[in-house]
């Protein structure tokens, strides 16, 4: 197909509050076992009273362009998509753990059936043309599902002349996930 | 390549979307819940809903572990008491009903119907309300009155003449300077607020926070103030101070649409920058900047009433302050200020015939809610005339009394032991229901049909249906039908149509739709109605002055402060710092705290005390250690709460969150879990203009072996 | 008090993940040790083969080009000891029915999958030399297949050897290498990791051969522990230099191990670094053979190789666990 895609996420941690909707709606959407999660959220406070800052953001598989799960994944299981986005087919997956050692951001973690897993992205959600679990539920629209292939480039619009970082980035993963800092001034 | 094969609802056969609305909290936004195979397993946002626009808080979504709670109540129970032992026994419906009826029947033929009084919380009161003033009985109470609402409503309403809303009447999208007062957004999650608050931040909101805890908005905001708590008056004299000494205010609008401005510059002249730096430890400077920035974004500006505003005994009058800084700056009906929502125009239900005291108000307090049926007197005078045996019978829907703050928890307690007979409504076993004679199992909001919500105002006003979306599990059945029940048994008829759809459809019909046509998205939608006003044009307020009263009359006839005043209040004694409270983003107190979907995070599982890092050294408290926390008044915590070390707080105030703590053993999850703020209040401050409790004079140390 | 601090909270959760990684525990570090042992014994071993046949140095011929005593059981002992290791290594996975899923692909970027395939190079080789040098034996079993498969490569047993000796060293640098292509764990992410688990596996062959060889054959194998030890040093000690010289995150996961007081079966890392490899593991036994070299002889000959044997597991150990404790790649 022409119009293929390239998902990402681009989040605004100006926006978010930490308050975890991401993390229940994740979990219900895709029934992530108890006592686990294929998303999180962080609240980082620097300096000291009264000098304090804060950012708040909500973590995930970064989907990276070059992951090294999918480097190190022996059988295949990870995998790129053609969407752009990193998917696991649990039906090849050995839980040889590989993978989870080779994430720099430790997305992963082995269901208790045995299978490596972490966030898909919705991917489910996406092949149906829908957002993800977490963009859809978020408040705050802290969170943004985009396609880097969009020609009408929301992704590019949304980030133009803030402060934007990527996590990691000179860990060469080429992650998918943008992160509008919390530096920037409001209305930037 | 396979792919997409990682996940369970790859393929969704057969999934359904019931349209309801949350009772998590008051906020109420619309909700999706999916049902496959007869389960709920998920809940989002309604798409359709102006509250939820698709989107939902983390409560929201946690409806799934409300209902399939394997703690919830199951069977109606019966108190027995045998040998000095007392012990449930499981009824039937039959029975419980029977037993009910007949006691509260003979304690208002023997007391009267004043010694039987309801308290409430949550949507699904309104049957029993019904079922109630026909029996006679119109003795209602809601906790949050107390503490939380009432101060701003009425604190709002005789200045301006209307409530202040929920949502909050303020055009946050379009807001460009915002001040709070130490209100959380963010952390107490009211969907549309926060929803708001992030466009406004896009659009470029400036947020001023003035709050003793760095709170998550003020970790939004452009200033964080991090001012000593109880002298939030002190500093909204001196903004006014500034903003008059430096002729920075609506000089036209003041005069065309307020009374008592020079009462007011009475009052505020003596509270210069510099006299407020000393009463609330923030600079001058700082003070003079805030002034000066609201005033220059006006009217594109506000201060936030906020929510849970009983702090001290001058809750109202906190709240009227502020209702005064709005309206210096003239943003009465002007973008990005203060608006007055509309309501959806729905018509009452049919009246049914009833004694003549429908309006009657059983509260001592001179300005306390008079338009509220639902509402007739304050929580705390409920336990107060309970105390001096004026009140025989409770009948309590949906408020765990003894951790609902109402006088601490001891008094609440004392309260329910002096009562002859004693009822509870809920889903699950609480705190309250351990008290009861009789335990009636409501089932969940996901279970059941309740009134039509009309009760919200919005840009878009809106009336929506609560309906069921699985069939009631176990013995538990919806409000509506256990008032149907008593009412029949007390034989009061006339009161209920033969089905709640019956009732709910006629009540459509009269507004041209139908209980058919709602169910499907569940709610109706009116036009975006004129927030702004036009250029020119007359205002005009419900006040007695017909002005906004910056200086209140019928406050100072009533022997209260025209012009709010500052006082101080007491400072924690050496060794003891001043609990604040607050909540956490995906709990609700009371509605969650068994909730174990919603408390499998590590953020949420437990409360922690937040204690600053110098105040940790001064007792040697180490991050993650559990310790005990005694009151002012010597009561311990029962279960230990875990201390956290944090740049995030005063060195005067320690910070917990609401609603842990609990002692009563069926809720099997919540039961120990992080100590109750509610057992460490022991002192009530009564604001005596509306009947409201403040608890902030309470104040904790710490202790490592209980 | 500090300047600033940093204070994070967050809602993750996920068990062996957080609050540090741990994915591995004994059975991967003792697949290493085994793994390491095999390809030391195959290296020996088929050393020793081609420089007695080639260049006729090495310990007594016991006839027919049979090797040594010590020799033929190491060569038996390598395919045994690498199938324990992968039997470990199964144990481990967590998806185990989906085991054949490694033999259905070739993922040419992904050490695992290299490695999974080596290891099943491995085998035939190593079972061929097992046989070739174990003839005399085997014979008197007088299997069918078996007399005909030696009778087919017996004159060959030079170049098995030599294919062996490379494949054992493949095998030996494998163990570090699967670990040390984790670029995302700073510990692991070096190098020199591959060489430190080849000679370190070559040490502890050379001890374990120490341990069976006939008196007569072990002067012969004490020599090449303690050449091995002492290689094993200067590797060690490389691998702490580049750490410690390394950036933040190297510099930090070295000295996590090296001075860490992070506990391991309740003893620290730097304990057991120091105490246990270091001294115990290495230097001891290498100056217990030093005497030995010199004739000093000591009453407790074993316990030289018993200390190297113990020195590799632990080492394979630390390195496995302080590698997931300690965070990742920032």
């Amino acid at each position: 197909m022409a119009d293929k895609k390239n998902y990402g996420m681009v989040i605004d941690t100006r926006v978010c509050v930490a308050c975890s909707a991401c993390v229940y709606a994740c979990k219900s959407e895709n029934s992530v076992p108890e006592g686990y999660c294929r998303d999180w959220v962080v609240q980082e406070t620097n300096g000291t009273f009264p000098k304090l800052s804060m950012e708040n953001r909500s973590e995930r598989c970064q989907h990276c362009a070059k992951a090294p799960c999918v480097i190190y994944c022996p059988t295949g299981a990870s995998h790129y998509s053609e969407d752009g986005t990193v998917q696991i087919n649990r039906y090849r997956c050995t839980g040889c753990k590989a993978c989870l050692a080779a994430c720099p951001y430790d997305a992963r973690y082995v269901h208790p059936k045995g299978f490596a897993d972490k966030c898909s992205l919705c991917k489910h959600r996406l092949d149906k043309g829908l957002e993800t679990a977490c963009a859809s539920v978020c408040p705050t629209t802290s969170l943004n599902l985009v396609d880097f292939n969009d020609p009408e480039e929301k992704a590019l619009k949304m980030m133009n002349g803030k402060e934007v970082y990527r996590q990691k980035k000179h860990a060469g993963t080429n992650p998918s996930l943008y992160w509008i800092s919390a530096r920037n001034k409001p209305g930037a | 390549m396979l792919s997409g094969t990682n996940n369970a609802f790859a393929e969704d056969n057969g999934e359904k979307v019931v349209y309801s609305f949350c009772e998590h909290c008051f906020w109420r936004c619309g909700i999706a819940a999916h049902v496959r195979n007869g389960k709920i397993c998920k809940i989002t946002g309604s798409e359709h809903h102006p509250l939820s626009n698709g989107k939902l808080c983390p409560r929201g979504t946690g409806g799934i572990g409300q209902i399939y709670d394997p703690d919830r109540l199951a069977h109606p129970l019966i108190r027995e008491r045998k040998g000095g032992q007392s012990s449930f026994r499981k009824a039937s419906w039959d029975e419980a009903i029977t037993h009910t009826a007949e006691k509260l029947y003979r304690i208002k033929e023997k007391h009267g119907p004043e010694a039987i009084a309801m308290l409430h919380h949550g949507y699904g009161y309104t049957f029993f309300k019904e079922m109630f003033k026909a029996f006679g009985v119109n003795k209602f109470a809601k906790p949050s009155y107390d503490f939380c609402c009432g101060p701003r409503r009425q604190g709002y309403e005789m200045t301006y003449g209307h409530p202040a809303g929920t949502p909050e009447g303020i055009d946050i999208i379009n807001s460009k300077y915002l001040v709070f007062f130490g209100t959380h957004y963010g952390e107490n999650m009211h969907n549309t607020a926060v929803q708001e608050i992030s466009e406004g931040i896009r659009r470029g909101l400036k947020i001023i926070v003035f709050d003793p805890r760095f709170s998550t908005l003020a970790g939004k905001a452009e200033k964080w103030l991090p001012i000593k708590p109880g002298t939030d008056i002190a500093m909204m004299q001196a903004l006014m101070n500034v903003l008059i000494s430096e002729d920075l205010y609506d000089k036209e609008f003041v005069a065309e649409n307020t009374v008592g401005f020079d009462e007011l510059w009475n009052e505020v002249q003596q509270m210069t920058p510099e006299k407020a730096a000393n009463i609330t430890d923030i600079p001058a400077d700082e003070i003079r900047e805030v002034a000066r920035s609201y005033a220059s974004h006006a009217p594109a500006a506000a201060v936030h009433p906020g929510r849970r505003t009983q702090w001290y005994a001058d809750g109202t009058q906190r709240i009227r302050t502020i209702a005064i800084l709005n309206a210096l700056i003239g943003n009465y009906k002007m973008p990005g200020g203060i608006v007055n929502y509309e309501k959806f125009k729905l018509p009452k239900p049919d009246a049914h015939p009833h004694p003549h005291f429908e309006k009657e108000v059983w509260s001592k307090y001179p300005f306390f809610v008079k338009t509220q049926s639902a509402n007739t007197i304050a929580s705390h005078e409920v336990v107060q005339q309970t105390l001096e045996e004026e009140i025989k019978a409770w009948f309590v829907y949906g408020v765990n009394v003894p951790e609902t703050i109402t006088l601490g928890r001891k008094t609440a307690v004392e309260a329910m032991q002096k009562l002859d007979f004693l009822v509870a409504v809920d889903t699950l076993p609480m705190e309250v229901t351990g008290y009861a004679d009789i335990v009636l199992p409501e089932c969940t909001y996901l279970e059941r049909y309740d009134d039509l919500d009309d009760g919200r105002p919005y840009r878009t006003p809106f009336v929506t249906l609560r309906q069921p979306v699985v069939e009631p599990m176990f013995d538990s059945k919806p409000g509506n039908e256990i008032a149907r029940m008593m009412a029949k048994k007390l034989e009061l008829h006339g009161i209920f149509e033969d089905s709640v759809e019956t009732y709910l459809d006629k009540r459509l019909k009269k507004i041209g739709s139908s209980l058919e046509e709602v169910k499907k998205t569940g709610v109706l939608v009116s036009k975006p109605t004129d927030l702004y006003r036009k250029p020119g044009e007359k205002l005009t307020f419900k006040t007695p002055s017909g002005k906004i009263e910056l200086a209140s009359a019928q406050l100072k006839a009533a022997g209260f402060d025209a012009v709010p005043k500052y006082i101080k209040h007491p400072d924690p004694p050496d060794g003891y710092y001043r609990i604040l409270t607050g909540r956490k983003p995906m709990l609700t107190f009371g509605r969650t705290a068994n909730n174990r979907f919603l408390n499998e995070l590590p953020t949420a599982r437990e409360n922690e005390i937040w204690v600053n890092p110098r105040i940790a050294q001064k007792h040697t408290l180490s991050h993650g250690e559990y310790i005990h926390l005694k009151n002012q008044a010597g009561i311990v915590s029962e279960f230990p709460i875990k201390v956290k070390v944090t740049e995030r707080i005063r060195e005067d105030s320690v910070y917990m969150v609401h609603g842990y703590g609990h002692y009563y053993k069926k809720l099997k999850w919540a039961y120990t879990k992080g100590a109750s703020h509610n057992q460490l209040i022991s002192k009530a401050d009564i604001d005596k203009t509306i009947g409201a409790v403040g608890f902030q004079n309470n104040f904790v140390t710490f202790i490592k072996e209980a | 008090m500090t300047q600033t601090t940093t204070e994070i909270i967050s809602t993750k959760m996920n068990p062996n993940v957080i609050p540090h990684l741990h994915i591995w525990e004994w059975h991967i570090p003792l697949y290493l040790f085994l793994g390491g042992l095999a390809g030391g014994l195959l290296v020996i071993t088929a050393v020793m083969i081609v420089i007695k046949r080639h260049f006729g140095i090495g310990p007594r011929d016991e006839g027919e080009g049979c090797p040594c005593l010590a020799v033929r059981v190491g060569s038996a002992l390598a395919p045994i000891l690498l199938g324990i290791g992968m039997l470990f290594l199964f144990l481990d996975l967590a998806n185990k029915f989906y085991v054949w899923a490694f033999y259905t692909t070739i993922q040419p970027t992904s050490p695992m999958s290299a490695g999974s395939w080596i290891l099943i190079a491995f085998f035939p080789m190593a079972i061929l030399q097992a046989m070739l040098v174990n003839k005399q034996f085997l014979r008197n079993m007088n299997i069918g297949i078996v007399n005909k498969l030696i009778d087919w490569t017996e004159n060959r047993l030079t170049l098995v050897a030599l294919l062996n000796a490379h494949i054992g060293i493949g095998i030996g640098i494998y163990t570090g290498i699967l670990l040390s292509f984790f670029y995302a764990r700073p510990l692991w992410s070096s190098s020199i990791l591959g060489m430190l688990f080849l000679i370190s596996g070559i040490s502890s062959a050379a001890a374990l051969m120490l341990l069976f060889a006939p008196n007569h054959e072990k002067p012969i194998y004490s020599k090449i522990d303690a050449n091995a030890l002492w290689i094993e040093m200067v590797v060690v000690g490389l691998f702490i230099l580049g750490g410690i010289t390394g950036p933040a995150n190297t510099s930090g996961a070295m000295m996590h191990l090296i001075a860490g007081d992070y506990q391991m079966a309740g003893m620290s890392y730097m304990l057991w670094f120091w105490g246990g490899f270091v001294a115990l593991g290495l230097l001891i036994p290498m100056f217990l053979e030093f005497l030995e070299a010199v004739g000093v002889h000591i009453r407790f000959p074993l316990v030289a190789p018993v200390l190297v044997l113990m020195g590799g597991l632990l080492l394979r150990f630390l390195i496995v666990f302080a590698g997931q404790t300690y965070h990742t790649f920032m």
